[in-house]
Order: C-alpha cells, then sequence, then structure tokens
C-alpha cells in the first residue's frame, strides 16, 4: 500500500472536476454564439465521467499538468493521461443534442430568410450549478490531497 | 537478534489497513459524480483481527514474512442511490476519511514510542 496512490487518485479526480468546469465555462462563453467552423450555433458541451479500472498508474505531477488543451482534442474525446486504478476519467466530451433557440432579428447576419436568428439553448442557471458541482467536488478531493500529505509528514516523523 | 517486536508488526498492520482506508475513500469520492459507480470499503475491525491472526501465525510457522496487510475490498450497501446508479455518499466519505487520518496518526505515535522503548533496551548500559 502506497500513500502516494491516494493522491494520484485524486489528482485524476482534480483533473475530471478541472476538465468539467472548463466546459461550462466554455458553454457560457458560447451562449450566444450563432456561428461555428461547420455555420451551425454553438452546441451546448456535456463531460461523461468514467471510473478508471486497471491500468498503468502516471503520477500526480503528470495528472495535475497534463497539457491537454480540451479544445484541441479530437472532437468527441480527451486525450488520455494514464489514470491510476480507481480514479476517474473524463470518457468523452459530448454534444447537446437539443434543437437551437430561434429568435426573430432581421437585421443580423445570421438570420436565415423568415429573419430568425438561431441560438444555443444554454441556460445560465443550469450551467451555475454544474459549476458549482465542479467547485465543490474540486475541494472535496483536494482535502483528500491534504489528508494525505498529512499522513505521510505523519510518517515521516517516525524517524525523527 | 530482532528490532522489531510483535507489537510494531501489528502496529505496521494497523498502518497499511488506515492507509487502504484512506485510498478507498479518495477513490470514492474521486468517482462522486461518476454515473452507475458503487461505494467501495471494507470491514476494518474484521479485516484486522485477519491479518494480526496472520502475522502471529507466521511468526510461530517457519518464520516467513506475510507482507503488507491487503484488505478484502467489496462493495459497501445499504448507502442510499441516485438516479444515475451512483450511490457515493459525501458524508460518510469524509466521516471515513477523518477516521483514516486519527487511525494513521495514532498508530504512527504508538510506532514511535514502541521503537523508542527498544531504542531504551539497547541503551541501557550507557
Amino acid at each position: 500500500m502506497n500513500l502516494f496512490g491516494v493522491m494520484e487518485v485524486s489528482g485524476s479526480a482534480l483533473k475530471a472536476e478541472r476538465i468539467r468546469a472548463e466546459v461550462v465555462a466554455a458553454n457560457m462563453a458560447n451562449a450566444e454564439t450563432t456561428r461555428t467552423a461547420d455555420g451551425t450555433p454553438y452546441q451546448r458541451q456535456h463531460v461523461v465521467f468514467g471510473a478508471a479500472g486497471a491500468g498503468i498508474g502516471g503520477n500526480f505531477r503528470s495528472q495535475l499538468l497534463a497539457a491537454d488543451g480540451l479544445f484541441s482534442a479530437s472532437p468527441g474525446t480527451v486525450p488520455g493521461v494514464q489514470t491510476p486504478p480507481g480514479g476517474v476519467e473524463v470518457t468523452a466530451v459530448v454534444a447537446d443534442r437539443a434543437a437551437p433557440i430561434r429568435r426573430y432579428d432581421p437585421q443580423h447576419p445570421d438570420a436565415d430568410k423568415d429573419g430568425y436568428v438561431a441560438y444555443p439553448d444554454i441556460n445560465p442557471l443550469t450551467e451555475m450549478v454544474d459549476l458549482m458541482g465542479a467547485t465543490r467536488a474540486y475541494g472535496l478531493n483536494s482535502s483528500a490531497v491534504q489528508a494525505a500529505k498529512g499522513m505521510i509528514t505523519a510518517s515521516l516523523d517516525i524517524l525523527k | 537478534m530482532h528490532i522489531s517486536t510483535p507489537l510494531s508488526g501489528e502496529l505496521a498492520r494497523y498502518l497499511d489497513l488506515s492507509s487502504a482506508e484512506l485510498k478507498l475513500t479518495a477513490e470514492n469520492m474521486a468517482n462522486l459524480d461518476t454515473p452507475g459507480y458503487r461505494t467501495l470499503g471494507f470491514d476494518f475491525a474484521a479485516e484486522m483481527a485477519r491479518s494480526v491472526a496472520e502475522a502471529g501465525w507466521a511468526r510461530r510457522g517457519p518464520g516467513k514474512d506475510v507482507g503488507p496487510a491487503t484488505p478484502k475490498v467489496g462493495k459497501v450497501d445499504g448507502l442510499l442511490e441516485r438516479p444515475d446508479g451512483n450511490n457515493v455518499s459525501i458524508d460518510r466519505e469524509g466521516l471515513n476519511m477523518a477516521e483514516a487520518q486519527l487511525q494513521f496518526r495514532i498508530g504512527t505515535e504508538l510506532l514511535k514510542h514502541e521503537f523508542s522503548r527498544v531504542s531504551n533496551a539497547i541503551h541501557e548500559d550507557k
């Protein structure tokens, strides 16, 4: 049993919650985006968490500092950093299939022939609740890291 | 000659199980929002008794080292399940984490005293 394993597990959770907060931030930032690369309005993104089974454990630093730009990844996936067994990982970032909201604004450059503009269906309240959940879960896991740190320090005290 | 005593061996097992408890708690906390995840845990008292019995048997036997204590981990039942199939309870995990920390603290303090007792015995002639 290795106390640093606790840090790896909690590190994977810190990373997953951080990605969740990033996705919420992206959703809120694009709440009014009517035009994306393929010409459609922005679609709300969801993260999907999965429990990591047996795998090759990375270390705490690589978990936290993994250079994975969320949107530089291939669509719908997040590049895999080795998640320790028992940890959590973001298995996918999927787009919501909700239809866009249509608002009448004939002056808008993206208005269709009837004068309606398609806006993403993003509710700021839902996003804030999700962000709050991500923040609280991040705090919970960082207190688990603190606990593991305290135990490692205590076992080092035996040497004194 | 032995520097380690039966008590220090048992304390080492106590510390093994406390850190296993902390690791499981951290895993449960990490999967707080994972759909379908089930809380993992083990019976501390039963595992401690089994582990101490194992160590005692090994001491009396051919003197083989039994290695670190590894508890039998299972799914915890009787917890409230959310609609997404996840049954992690923050209250339970928070309490378990506090308990594991205190147990580890107790274990290290007792181990320190045990080692200083051995050290005193070594330095008795001075």
